[in-house]
């Protein structure tokens, strides 16, 4: 499977704003679920990324839990959002 | 019978007494240092003393040769002056202490050996406090204590009905610096004229040359010692043969495993006596475990408790000895003794959510595999918790797949407890618990487990054994190490270079290296090491006093990624310095 550079940068992101420190950029898989299941990840990260990619990329989330959850889904669709939304 | 400290056994016995024992080294038989020359120590200290300008008349002593530490101490408490231990000599702690006193031993300045004159004893009273330590700041930062002579002297006295000395050999494995090294093997010597010996005994190789040369003696020994050299005694060595001269062993700083406590007792034929206190608390209890694990609280310690387990002490040693004191432990009473069952204040907020770190460290303890744990929060990572986890040999990561499969069954595992935020994200697996000669998990050893988090250039450290020649130190690659060549390629590697400079590092700080890095000799990199790999450097320096050269050696089960000397270049030390 192919990764874009948007997609690894964004895993570079994810790595660094997380410290997930025995994680690697070949760890996170496109497809796979960031939250609970496959990387792990939780509430407290969830708010960190917000934050990571307000910054980085300008993106401002909805307040609505449910349409962020999807945004957050795994690698692709986070791709997916910062494609659409970016103004830096 | 013994003294007491406030009848001043160094003026009392007899010049003849054998006070210390000098251990057989290459080239040097044994030999007895006796009491009249020990007191010309102390004279060469009060005349060094006196030369030294001191107008608060605080000493910071820190020396690791119990026959200058002990004269030393004599020479201050006969000045009446104030005696203060720093717990180690990091440079972190002096600088902390360097506005509280004048330095003295390795710290400061000493009087020139074997320009020892005879003591003068005057009319000055004894201290108020006879002496003031640091504690191992294993659950904070190091706090003074004062002790007063009565408070020692009551220990003493505690001890000696327990365990009476009589003429026993006192051969130490700890610093003196600390409670128990002090009152076990300085003070319990020096007041029931017993003599120690004269240097202090870190590697069971030398402890074994030494137990040969007493039992050809036949003479007992009193082996003062904890949990991290008890618990690694090699069965290549043969107890067995020298364990006549064994008659006593303690143990202290932390619990003896049940395990060790056995093995010891099979090799030696001896119990161990461990002993249950905190710098604070002083003595508090004592244990064999082939009795059982209760703890038998010491003669005039009395202990109760109360609805939320908590330990409630009146004791002799602490320093206010009529009121009843609460502490941090909590205990459940069994007959006249109890069992510990761990601290009551380890309630951390980890992102927002109360937790129990010993919760934690209880259902992390009894997954299978996992053979001791530790969670502890680090400083600027208040949103997330870290692990210590000391594996079962065979379930051991040794490369970043098989690390990143045991850290995700772990959380999974507690993820059935505890609520995802809370679980830990910082994981340091080791082979055998990481401590300091005390015993203890200190602020020191937290830090260096952690420092690749702050450090992107270090390795991922995960403790250090001492090999007859050298040290043992287990490393990790870290997956985002500053060193590793191509980052974002496929396959990343560290670089030889590094894995010199690491063992450069590493050889600084656990050797007294006589000079810098000065090139290599027949260094060879068979295997590159990967990101997440796990991995030894055996270290050995061999010094002949021409010629200083470090031996490396680097394998993991993969197989070996180095092995070469370095040559050390020596330097001309600032004499200012």
């Amino acid at each position: 499977m192919t990764t874009t550079a948007l997609e690894h940068e964004l895993k570079e992101l994810i790595i660094e704003t997380l410290e997930l420190e025995d994680v690697t950029a070949d760890d996170i898989d496109p497809q796979e679920p960031l939250f609970v299941e496959g990387l792990g990840l939780d509430s407290i990260d969830a708010l960190e990324l917000g934050l990571a990619l307000q910054k980085r990329y300008g993106i401002t989330l909805e307040s609505d839990a449910e349409s962020s959850r999807q945004h957050f889904a795994n690698l692709k669709s986070l791709a997916a959002l910062v494609e659409a939304r970016r103004v830096k | 019978m013994p003294y007491r400290l406030d009848q001043r056994p160094w003026r009392q016995r007899p010049a003849e007494d054998a006070f210390a024992w000098q251990p057989p080294s290459p080239g040097q038989p044994a030999a007895t240092i006796t009491v009249a020359t020990w007191q010309r120590r102390i004279g060469a200290w009060q005349q060094h003393l006196d030369s030294l300008a001191n107008p608060d008349r605080t000493w910071l002593l820190f020396e690791p040769d119990p026959i200058e530490f002990s004269a030393a101490m004599v020479a201050i408490w006969e000045r009446g002056d104030q005696l203060v231990l720093p717990a180690d000599n990091q440079p972190a702690t002096l600088a902390s202490l360097a506005a509280s006193g004048v330095a003295l031993g390795s710290l400061g300045s000493q009087p020139a050996p074997g320009s020892g004159t005879s003591p003068t004893w005057g009319t000055a009273p004894l201290p108020s406090v006879a002496v003031s330590l640091y504690t191992s700041g294993s659950t904070g930062d190091p706090q003074r204590l004062d002790k007063r002579f009565d408070q020692l002297d009551a220990e003493l006295e505690a001890q000696v009905r327990l365990w009476p000395l009589e003429q026993r050999r006192v051969i130490s494995q700890v610093s003196h610096q600390h409670i128990y090294g002090l009152l076990f093997a300085i003070l319990r010597p020096l007041c029931e004229s017993s003599p120690f010996a004269t240097q202090s005994c870190r590697y069971p190789e030398t402890l074994y040359a030494w137990l040969e040369q007493c039992r050809e003696d036949e003479c007992g020994v009193a082996l003062i010692s904890a949990p991290p050299a008890l618990s690694r005694l090699p069965e290549a060595l043969s107890w067995v043969a020298v364990r006549e001269a064994v008659t006593r062993i303690h143990s202290s700083g932390a619990p003896l495993s049940r395990n060790a406590s056995d093995a010891v007792f099979d090799s030696f034929a001896t119990p161990v006596h461990e002993v249950y206190g905190s710098s604070e608390t002083g003595g508090i209890a004592w244990r064999t475990q082939q009795q059982g694990d209760a703890w038998t609280p010491f003669p005039a310690v009395e202990v109760d408790t109360d609805a939320e387990q908590r330990l409630w002490l009146r004791s002799p040693h602490l320093a206010e000895r009529a009121s009843w004191q609460r502490q941090a432990d909590r205990i459940e009473t069994i007959g006249s003794g109890f069992h510990l069952l761990g601290r009551a204040d380890r309630i951390v907020k980890i992102g927002g959510k109360r937790l129990s770190l010993t919760a934690m460290d209880q259902a992390l303890g009894a997954l299978p595999s996992v053979e001791r744990a530790l969670t502890l929060p680090l400083a600027r990572r208040e949103l997330r918790l870290a692990a210590v986890v000391q594996l079962a040999p065979e379930a051991l990561p040794h490369d970043h797949a098989s690390h990143r499969a045991m850290v995700k069954h772990l959380r999974q595992a507690l993820g059935a407890r505890f609520e995802t935020p809370v679980l830990p994200r910082y994981w340091r697996f080791v082979a055998s618990w990481p401590t300091n000669t005390q015993g203890k998990l200190d602020v020191d050893i937290r830090q260096r487990l952690f420092q690749d988090l702050d450090d992107r250039r270090a390795p991922r450290w995960l403790g250090e054994q001492p090999t007859a020649t050298g040290w043992c130190v287990s490393l990790e690659v870290p997956e985002h190490c500053l060193y590793l060549d191509g980052h974002f390629d496929s396959q990343p590697v560290l670089p030889g270079v590094t894995l010199v400079h690491w063992a450069m590092q590493q050889a600084s700080r656990l050797f007294a290296l006589p000079g810098g890095f000065g090139g290599l000799e027949r260094l060879r990199f068979p295997l590159p090491l990967l990101p997440g790999d796990r991995f030894t450097l055996t270290l050995a320096l061999r010094d002949d006093g021409e010629r200083a050269t470090l031996h490396v050696q680097c394998d993991s089960p993969r197989g070996q990624h180095a092995s070469g000397r370095l040559p050390l270049r020596r330097e001309v030390t600032d004499v200012d310095g």
